[in-house]
């Protein structure tokens, strides 16, 4: 397995994660209590078997530079590596940095053609489960120069806005990319996931950075379609486009589901992430804990119904809290009504009684805030 | 990274019988506690935190499972450079041939080499098998500041419990003057917490000259002591306050589980000065089920909580499905409580899979009942 190399792009310019982009990346965003969105695609790559990873960041990498560290991940700390590659120099305060294309030229010494045979190209803004190296082996069995993960949407008038739908022909190759504006429900949404050999990807970089400075890598995959062979790989199982606040708040609120999470997390497909060393959680006498998800160190009170609650959260007496995500180390007051909010994490909620937000349109409270 | 010369050697050998079939295949400090811990996490958490870098783990009874655990140094941190966790078993000597470790002393005594490798100064002493928080930072510079031979943890216990334990006698600046093992009528209520910083060159020879002795029972209580107190060196106690629990029986390993639910406990886990570290397994987050009620519980990472749980500490990817009620109980790692069972006053080990509807433990019980595997199959719970 050591011929594939794992790179995880940084999020395209259709990902809008309202308020809680403006302190990190959704990659190194809180989800589930104790993970953060790239626990699921690093799990992803080790979990098959790819342990030479590289991370490409664009602005505000320091949250995930802290949380990523290659024993966390079960990676061996010899033959394996995660390479986190940044803006350094020139590029850090250029405008195009914005595509992935620019990060992909500038460090594409590391990739080496000749020991790197396939590299897998996965996307840090979306969360699902899927055995890479069986998409390999389906990529070279299959004879294609490139392969695409996709998955049958069913929701996309509201979801993966942005993202990119494949045509599919019979032989179930891509002939068409388009971007999803939301007119149908129905479509193949691409899982931004691609498997190739190393000389087409940099050869695709190449191509990509002279025909724009603008190009991304689905922009010239988009291209190319007629002249190389593109093909199609499903994706069957849960997979969410975390592309919005809404969409943010939607995935942790369905995930608590023990019957969605178990298909997610399994003991043969473990999500790894780093510790934090909190103690085990303690639910007070007079607190009422429903349908939710709760992470280690935090001391509980309160009410808390369909929600997410991150790590060493503490809520107090009277506090009700309903369809919400609460980021780790934040405090909820006594007598704090919170429906449909995401509190972001070191955020005081105290004197403001009573917030509501709609799953359509959750609140944000902001990072630190005092209210 | 700072260091200090202190090495500490953690006796983890006992077996801990009246534990019964929680040890039957795990040595005492492997035991799980307090939801995600294992014992030993304690004493390892404190030397970390201590800045000590050094510790070596002395284990004998059925440690497979302990050795394994306690050499990933870095659970702790303790892997810097030029320290790390040593798991030291008995082994095999060119004079001695194949021996146990006979005594506590002996223990010490058989690993010299090792500590002469490590050029310790000062030798800190633990058990495996306490469950406190303790700076020995704190207590070596109490050592150095007396210029003492040894130093020993106390503690105050209640006058009438002292005659369970091993009680130091002091004057009145805290020189021990005598040491008296379970005294029928104590002078003191100084408890030894079985905590020693020794310096090392001195208790060096102290192990010598007693490992010549056929009679001695090699034991740092027994032995080591009474011959530093003969010899007129000078020790010291160091008084400690705060929680220290030896979890010797299965109702203080219950008790100690239970206190975590009581606010200013003084064990404190949620102190973020002060953590205890341990395993990080990659398990799912904790799942409270639409119907669950919980009140007064401390619940773990990885757990699925669908039932009642009143008053209880449920571990790591334990299970409490549909209509069961758990109350003043501890369930360890990994065991199912099936839909409907009713559980008072029970310490479910880990992996025990309770059927549906079993009725286990009772209010009024005096004991608590200790539901493994070999007792469910005894009673024929789950196969009338």
């Amino acid at each position: 397995m050591s011929k594939i190399l794992g790179l995880l792009n940084f999020e395209p310019s259709y990902v809008n994660v309202e308020g809680l982009e403006d302190y990190r990346p959704i990659s190194a965003t809180s989800v589930l209590g104790r993970y953060r969105v790239i626990d699921f695609m690093l799990s992803n790559f080790t979990n098959s078997g790819i342990d030479n990873i590289k991370v490409y960041l664009k602005n505000r990498p320091r949250s995930i530079v802290e949380h990523i560290s290659g024993t966390s991940y079960n990676i061996n700390s010899k033959s394996g590596n995660i390479q986190m590659l940044m803006g350094e120099g020139d590029f850090s305060n250029n405008a195009f940095y914005n595509v992935d294309v620019q990060a992909f030229k500038t460090y594409m010494e590391f990739i080496k053609t000749e020991s790197a045979s396939y590299v897998v190209i996965a996307p840090s803004h979306f969360i699902f489960k899927q055995d890479f190296s069986e998409m390999v082996n389906y990529h070279v069995k299959s004879r294609n120069d490139i392969t695409v993960l996709y998955q049958a949407g069913t929701n996309l008038n509201d979801h993966a806005l942005g993202g990119d739908l494949l045509t599919i022909d019979e032989n179930g190759r891509v002939i068409a990319f388009d971007k999803n504006r939301g007119k149908y429900k129905k479509g193949n949404l691409s899982l931004e996931t691609y498997v190739m050999d190393a000389i087409t990807f940099k050869n695709l970089v190449d191509e990509a950075s002279e025909t724009s400075s603008l190009y991304s890598l689905s922009d010239i995959i988009a291209d190319v379609v007629r002249a190389m062979r593109v093909g199609a790989y499903q994706h069957k199982g849960y997979c969410s486009c975390v592309s919005t606040l809404k969409e943010y708040h939607e995935t942790n609120i369905e995930l608590r589901q023990e019957k969605l999470l178990s298909k997610l997390i399994e003991d043969s497909w473990p999500i790894y992430t780093k510790t934090s060393d909190s103690s085990p959680t303690l639910y007070r006498e007079g607190a009422v804990v429903k349908g939710s998800i709760v992470a280690n160190g935090c001391q509980v009170e309160g009410t808390v119904v369909d929600s997410v609650i991150g790590r060493n959260v503490v809520i107090k007496e009277g506090a009700v809290i309903k369809n919400s995500v609460i980021l780790p180390d934040t405090f909820i007051d006594k007598n704090v009504k919170l429906e449909n909010a995401v509190v972001d994490r070191l955020a005081i909620v105290t004197h403001i009684k009573e917030l509501k937000g709609t799953a359509e349109k959750p609140i944000y409270i902001k990072r630190g805030d005092r209210i | 990274m700072k260091k200090n010369n202190m090495v500490a050697m953690i006796l983890a050998g006992g077996r801990g019988s009246r534990l019964f079939d929680l040890t039957k295949k795990v040595a005492k400090p492997a035991v799980h506690y307090g939801g995600k811990y294992r014992i030993i996490d304690f004493p390892l958490s404190n030397c970390a935190n201590s800045h000590i870098q050094t510790v070596g783990v002395l284990v004998q009874y059925e440690s497979i499972l302990l050795s394994s655990y306690s050499a990933r140094s870095s659970t702790w941190g303790l892997d810097s450079k030029g320290g790390g966790v040593y798991v030291l078993s008995p082994r095999e000597k060119d004079e001695t041939g194949l021996g146990l470790y006979n005594g506590t002393a002996d223990a010490i005594y058989q690993n010299r080499d090792f500590l002469d490798q490590e050029e310790a100064d000062y030798v800190l002493v633990l058990s495996g098998d306490h469950i406190y928080k303790m700076d020995y930072e704190k207590m070596l510079q109490e050592h150095i500041d007396s210029k003492a031979d040894a130093t020993i943890a106390v503690i105050e216990v209640p006058m009438e419990e002292a005659s369970r334990f091993g009680i130091m006698n002091c004057d009145k600046n805290d020189n021990i003057i005598e040491f008296e093992e379970k005294p029928k009528e104590p002078k003191s209520n100084l408890a030894s917490m079985g905590i020693y910083i020794f310096s090392y060159k001195t208790l060096r020879k102290y192990l010598v000259d007693d490992a010549k002795k056929q009679d001695s029972a090699h034991d740092f209580g027994k032995n080591i002591i009474p011959n530093y107190l003969e010899s007129g060196l000078k020790l010291k106690a160091y008084r400690f306050k705060g929680y220290w629990k030896d979890v010797g029986t299965i109702s203080s390993l219950w008790e100690a589980n239970m206190d975590l639910l009581e606010d200013n406990n003084g064990l404190d886990l949620f102190d973020p000065n002060w953590k205890i570290y341990t395993d990080d397994p990659a398990n799912a987050p904790q799942i409270i089920g639409e119907n669950a009620e919980i009140s007064n519980a401390l619940i773990t990472q990885g757990a699925v909580v669908n039932g009642k749980v009143k008053h209880s500490v449920i571990f790591s990817e334990a299970k409490v499905n549909e209509d069961a009620v758990v109350t003043d109980s501890v369930v360890m790692n990994n065991a199912v409580i099936g839909k409907g069972a009713k559980l008072t006053r029970c310490l479910v080990m880990d992996d025990v899979k309770v059927p549906e509807k079993a009725v286990l433990g009772s209010k009024n019980s005096k004991d608590i009942l200790l539901v493994s595997k070999a007792y469910l199959a005894k009673e024929g719970v789950g196969h009338e």
